[in-house]
C-alpha cells in the first residue's frame, strides 16, 4: 500500500509538466488560431487566405509526433537555437492546436447569419467593434463545446512529450513500470490522473457554457 | 430626399433590377410592391449600400437605416443593449439611455427592456428592430417586409407605428408583397415586376388602389 502511494505521488510529479504543456499549448493555439481565422475570414487578400488555408491543411495533415520531432530535433539545428523539451512541446502543441482552433472558429463565424454583419454595418458600427462585440461573443458561445473537446484532445496528446524525453505523467508512469517490472498499476494511475484532468475540464466547460447560454428561449 | 437613377443589378447573369429610377420626397412613405423575386429587397439593399449596383446612381440626402425582414437583433444582448450599443460608441451614454427609455415606452416595450430577443414574440422583435433603427436618428428608414410572419392585429400595430415614425419627419421605403398593408400605409406605391417598374401610383389619386395594383401584379 505504501509502495502504491509512493508510486502515485511519483507519477503525480509529472502533472506539472502535463499542465504546462496543456496551458501553453492551448494559449498559443487560441491566440494563433484566432489570428489565422481573422486572416481567413476578415476580407484579407486571396493570396493571404490561400496561404493560411495551406498552412492549416499541412498542420492538420501531418502527425503531431512528426511536428514535435521536427521542432525538437531539426529546428534548433537550422536556426541555431536550443529548445528545452517543455518549450519544444509547448510550441509543437500550440502550432498543432492553432490549426484545429482556427478550423473551429472558421466554422463558428460561417455559421452566423450574414445579416449580423449587415445589421452592424447599417447601424454604423466600425469593423473592429463588429468583430469584438457582435460576432466573437456569438461565435465563442457556439464553439465552446468544440473548444472544450480540443482542450481534452490536446491534454491526451501531451503524452507524446515522452518521445522527446519530457517527464510528464505518462513518462513518469512508464519509468516506474520499467523499474518495478509492474505495468498495470502505474499505467492505471496515469490513466486516473488524465481522467481526473479531463473530468475537471468537462465540468469547467459545462459551467462556462451554462453561464453563456443566453440564447435559450 | 432619395434619388435612384437607372439602377441595374444582376446575380450570376440573372437580371434582378433592370433600370430602376425613382425620386422619393422627404417624409414620404414609399411602398415597394411586387411578387417574390421582383427585386424589392435587392433595391432596398442597393439603397442601403449592402449591394453594389452594376450601374446607375443612388443619391441619399441623409442617414439611412435598414430594418431586416428577420430583424437581425443581436441575440447575446438584451433589448436595451441592442438599442444602446451603436449610439454609445460615439454619443453621450446618459442622453442615449434617456432616449432609449422614451422610445421603448412609446413602442410599449418598457417591460421587455432586459429581455433577450429569443424571449420576444415576432411583433415585439419587430418593434425592437424599429426602436434600434430609430436610436441612430435615421433620415431614411428602409423596411424589408416588415409584416412578414405577423398576424392581422400586429400588422395593424405596425401600420400605426410606422405612420407615427413618419410624422417625425423620417422618410420611409417599405418593401412588401402584402398589398393590403402597403395601401394602408403608403403615400405612394411602386409595383416592381421582373426588375422593372410597372406601376407608379400616388395613393390619393385612386379610389380602389388594391384592385388597380392587382391588375398588374
Amino acid at each position: 500500500m505504501e509502495k502504491a502511494f509512493s508510486n502515485f505521488l511519483s507519477i503525480g510529479a509529472g502533472l506539472g509538466v502535463t499542465l504546462q504543456l496543456l496551458s501553453g499549448g492551448i494559449f498559443i493555439g487560441i491566440v494563433v488560431g484566432s489570428l489565422l481565422t481573422i486572416l481567413r475570414c476578415g476580407n484579407c487578400s486571396r493570396v493571404c487566405t490561400f496561404l493560411v488555408d495551406r498552412i492549416v491543411s499541412i498542420v492538420r495533415g501531418t502527425p503531431l509526433l512528426l511536428q514535435l520531432a521536427l521542432i525538437y530535433f531539426s529546428i534548433p539545428g537550422i536556426l541555431g537555437i536550443k529548445l528545452s523539451t517543455i518549450s519544444a512541446g509547448i510550441v509543437a502543441f500550440g502550432i498543432n492546436s492553432s490549426a484545429y482552433v482556427s478550423e473551429i472558429l472558421r466554422a463558428g463565424v460561417e455559421s452566423l447569419p450574414k445579416g449580423q454583419f449587415e445589421a452592424a454595418q447599417t447601424l454604423g458600427i466600425p469593423r473592429f467593434y463588429t468583430w469584438k462585440d457582435i460576432i466573437m461573443p456569438q461565435v465563442i458561445t457556439s464553439i465552446l463545446p468544440a473548444i472544450i473537446n480540443e482542450v481534452i484532445a490536446l491534454l491526451k496528446e501531451t503524452a507524446l512529450i515522452a518521445t522527446i524525453g519530457g517527464m510528464d505523467v505518462m513518462r513518469s508512469s512508464q519509468i516506474i513500470a520499467a523499474e518495478q517490472y509492474e505495468y498495470f498499476e502505474p499505467l492505471c494511475m496515469a490513466g486516473a490522473y488524465y481522467y481526473f484532468l479531463v473530468f475537471s475540464i468537462e465540468r469547467i466547460g459545462k459551467k462556462i457554457e451554462n453561464r453563456r447560454s443566453y440564447a435559450k428561449g | 430626399m432619395l434619388r435612384v437613377s437607372n439602377i441595374h443589378k444582376s446575380f450570376n447573369g440573372v437580371k434582378i433590377l433592370d433600370g430602376i429610377t425613382v425620386d422619393i420626397s422627404k417624409s414620404e412613405i414609399f411602398g415597394l410592391a411586387g411578387p417574390s423575386g421582383s427585386g424589392k429587397s435587392t433595391l432596398l439593399r442597393c439603397i442601403q449600400d449592402l449591394e453594389k449596383p452594376d450601374c446607375g446612381m443612388i443619391e441619399r440626402n441623409g442617414k439611412t437605416c435598414f430594418m431586416f425582414q428577420d430583424f437581425q437583433l443581436f441575440p447575446h444582448m438584451t433589448v436595451v443593449e441592442n438599442l444602446l450599443y451603436a449610439p454609445n460608441l460615439t454619443g453621450e451614454k446618459n442622453k442615449n439611455e434617456q432616449r432609449a427609455n422614451t422610445i421603448l415606452m412609446d413602442l410599449g416595450l418598457e417591460s421587455k427592456k432586459y429581455a433577450y430577443p429569443q424571449e420576444l414574440s415576432g411583433g415585439q422583435k419587430q418593434r425592437v428592430a424599429l426602436a434600434r433603427s430609430l436610436m441612430i436618428n435615421p433620415d431614411i428608414l428602409l423596411c424589408d417586409e416588415p409584416t412578414s410572419g405577423l398576424d392581422v392585429a400586429t400588422t395593424m400595430d405596425v401600420v400605426l407605428l410606422l405612420k407615427s415614425v413618419c410624422e417625425t419627419g423620417v422618410t420611409m421605403v417599405i418593401a412588401s408583397h402584402d398589398l393590403d398593408f402597403l395601401t394602408k400605409i403608403s403615400d405612394r406605391i411602386v409595383l416592381l415586376k421582373n426588375g422593372k417598374i410597372v406601376v407608379d401610383m400616388n395613393m390619393s389619386k385612386y379610389d380602389d388602389p388594391i384592385n388597380y395594383l392587382r391588375k398588374y401584379y
